[in-house]
């Protein structure tokens, strides 16, 4: 971990510890009642976000990428995941930006230099996700970076469907016909449809 | 909502019906369409399949079907009396949905029968000490007629199995198409000498009374569908109801109280409306159907100075012995793709350990299916579907989880509960919900039988998808019960009013115009699918209840 020290971990921690309690038990439920899809028109590029201003977009869009990295396909990046937290944040979650933006300040400023988490390299940033990994405030960022990546593209990620496609899911599709699977297929055969 | 017909609340109706669900859109249309007076009651709107949605965020993670979920009903739930009843996030404790049709939405739609042996394993395998093990009062040659109702009324696909007890009538529908899981299963149960059979199932393969037949979308579990083809009492009983003109959908409508006159015998319905005014709905006669947890929360609530712990309550056994079905269940990878998440939930099941088994050592039954589980959606997959033994995140993570969703499906096996005092619904003492309501407070902890068939069922379901040729599999872990969809026995059935609420007819034995049928309503939890019987029990005590009624008796 080149640029960092245990400065920067332990007040990384910190900062993810003021994140717990009563902001982290409201995430299994996220109370995110007010993202319809007529909110969602940020999706383009070049659309400003609702609330989040860039530097820390920046940083949250860079610790979404270390959760779903972009590989030979497409990742958090490529989904758009940071429109989904600005959508979130926006709306009933702004406490949660509040205290996310907190902790990411804290952060930043206690890493040496002028870099901010978006600034350190990929193999940095791996190694201090690591470290907070067990924590509520990276339980909250991979939650929502999950949703993000695989929610309807309505909430404002999961852009054409990049998500379903990775893991191969259909799922804006209506309905089947069989056969599903391969196994099913199998048994089917010709003209025994199985049934 | 338009009604067909609307009553005035003064005026008293013939019934007060709360509860829309499995049990209470049943009987509701089966008193409006022989000519009785109705008022259903729902807490939740009145959502058309045209309502429903494949937002898996809104569904699984917003609870949207289930009032929002724990953030307004802020149950509670303790292991024993001794511990202090917590709220908490995520899945309810005690899980049902508010909407017309209840539960019976947007639940996966298996529904099987139960065997004869459910109804007399008291007397079969004698007493079991620390329990309330007993007999149904009914047995299942009594019900069998309303299971076949079920089968011809609310439209079931299917095909007998090799271990049913008998039925008067073939299946209406043909079996749902088999998925791979299903395949596997089967695969998985000749190699190992079991005999798998076709699932019932509350989904129409073909066109049936008007309605449409599955689409095979795949949003089966906790979803509503879309199409109506789902057997929900929202698509079967609920239209015919309406058709009536005697039955009144009252939706958005909380009941919190049931009043009772001074000959002890019900009068009122006290309900909080849409915009959360208190009204009353006078009835005749009341018919309680919100489920194993609001049954009993409601007869608590309706305490009086004639009924000083309840109403129906002079036994003690309103909430108690509560059952939930544990279950256990074993992820598998297979070498090629499943794509498990089209098609319905179940197609295939085991019954071979249905019975309880003296040489296991322990009390208990089982029923064991395959299906996709945690990998009928993607978010559903993400955060539970993954093996343990890789990072929760990062490049390994994604790569795992793209090549798994599509290749995954789970084993699971569902077991008998044991009817037990500690295991209960009450009145939190605390906490209200959105509506003022107290909360309600789960309390249970599974007898270790119950363990144990669990971890019995978790061996066979790791044998069975090794021998369907599984690449890689993982147990899910047999543990304590900390939620559940399936609320049983709280209000149970008895001939003997010292040791049961009902009166094998479902009329309480307490109150003579008040009648209770609903999960809570079974002596003993089958094997873990209880909505067929549920169904079956309404369709008898609607057939009870019009009797009675006609007779002059209620």
């Amino acid at each position: 971990m080149k640029n960092n020290n245990d400065l920067t971990r332990r007040r990384f921690l910190l900062a993810a510890s003021a994140m717990s309690g009563a902001t982290l038990a409201r995430i299994s439920v996220p109370s995110l009642l007010a993202i319809t899809q007529a909110a969602c028109t940020a999706r383009d590029d070049g659309v400003a976000f609702e609330v989040l201003m860039e530097k820390e977009a920046a940083d949250i869009a860079a610790i979404a990428a270390r959760i779903i990295p972009t590989t030979d396909t497409p990742g958090a990046t490529e989904a758009g995941v940071i429109h989904f937290f600005d959508k979130a944040f926006a709306a009933e979650m702004s406490e949660d930006l509040y205290l996310a933006r907190g902790a990411l300040d804290e952060y930043n400023t206690s890493i040496p230099g002028a870099t901010t988490f978006a600034g350190l390299s990929a193999d940095d940033q791996d190694a201090l996700l690591q470290s907070i990994e067990t924590s509520e405030f990276f339980a909250f960022l991979r939650q929502m970076t999950i949703y993000g990546f695989l929610a309807m593209s309505d909430y404002g990620g999961n852009r054409d469907h990049v998500g379903w496609d990775l893991i191969g899911f259909e799922g804006h599709h209506g309905g089947w016909q069989y056969p599903f699977g391969y196994y099913d297929a199998q048994v089917r055969g010709g003209s025994d449809d199985g049934e | 909502m338009a009604n067909s017909v609307t009553f005035g609340t003064r005026t008293p109706v013939d019934f007060a019906i709360i509860g829309s669900g499995a049990a209470g859109g049943i009987i509701a249309k089966e008193l409006s369409t022989a000519g009785f007076d109705v008022v259903l009651f729902e807490q939740g709107p009145y959502r058309k399949a045209s309502d429903f949605t494949h937002d898996e965020l809104a569904v699984l993670y917003r609870y949207e079907l289930e009032g929002g979920g724990a953030r307004n009903s802020r149950q509670t739930f303790r292991s024993n009396a001794g511990e202090k009843a917590m709220t908490r996030t995520g899945r309810l404790p005690a899980e049902f949905a508010q909407t017309v049709g209840g539960s019976s939405v947007h639940f996966t739609a298996n529904l099987w029968r139960f065997r004869d042996i459910d109804f007399r394993e008291r007397s079969l395998l004698g007493p079991i000490s620390g329990t309330n093990f007993a007999d149904w009062p009914i047995s299942y040659a009594e019900l069998e007629p309303y299971y076949t109702k079920v089968d011809w009324e609310i439209g079931v696909s299917g095909e007998p199995g090799p271990f049913d007890s008998p039925r008067s009538k073939p299946f209406p529908l043909p079996p749902m198409p088999v998925t791979s899981s299903g395949v596997l299963l089967e695969r998985g149960a000749k190699k190992l000498g079991l005999h798998a059979q076709v699932e019932p199932l509350a989904i129409l393969s073909q066109p049936f009374n008007n309605r449409p037949a599955c689409i095979n979308c795949g949003y089966c579990m906790w979803f509503g569908c879309e199409v109506g083809a789902k057997s929900s009492t929202l698509a079967a009983m609920i239209p015919l109801a309406e058709a009536s003109g005697h039955c009144e959908i009252r939706a958005e409508s909380t009941v919190f109280r049931i009043e009772t006159d001074e000959k002890g015998r019900a009068n009122e319905v006290l309900y909080y409306d849409a915009d959360g005014n208190e009204r009353g709905q006078r009835a005749k006669a009341v018919i309680v159907c919100g489920n194993g947890a609001e049954t009993p929360r409601l007869l608590l609530m309706s305490a009086s100075g004639q009924h000083p712990d309840g109403l129906a309550n002079s036994s003690g056994f309103v909430g108690r012995n509560l059952m939930f079905n544990n279950h256990a269940f074993v992820n598998a990878v297979f070498e090629e793709p499943l794509n498990d998440y089209k098609g319905v939930q179940v197609t295939r099941i085991i019954h071979d350990f249905y019975e309880s088994d003296e040489s296991r050592g322990f009390y208990g039954g089982g029923g064991i299916d395959a299906r996709p589980l945690w990998s009928a959606t993607p978010i559903l997959h993400a955060e539970l579907g993954m093996p343990p033994d890789v990072p929760s995140w990062g490049a390994a993570w994604k790569d795992e989880f793209a090549h798994n969703f599509t290749r995954q499906m789970s084993v699971v096996g569902g077991t008998t509960s044991l009817a037990l005092d500690s295991n209960n619904i009450t009145l939190d003492p605390q906490n209200t919900d959105d509506r003022g309501r107290p909360s309600i407070r789960v309390t249970y902890m599974d007898h270790d039988d119950d363990l144990s068939m669990a971890q019995f069922l978790e061996d066979r379901a790791m044998e069975l998808v090794e021998a369907a040729g599984a690449v890689k599999a993982w147990r899910g872990g047999v543990g304590q019960t900390t939620w559940s969809a399936h609320l049983l026995g709280t209000c149970r059935m008895g001939d003997d009013p010292a040791s049961s609420v009902v009166d094998r007819d479902h009329r309480s034995h307490d109150v003579p115009n008040l009648f209770i049928c609903d999960g809570s309503s079974f002596v003993t939890s089958g094997r873990g699918q209880p909505t067929m019987t549920i169904m079956a029990l309404a369709f008898r005590a609607a057939d009870k209840i019009k009797a009675a009624a006609t007779a002059g008796e209620i």
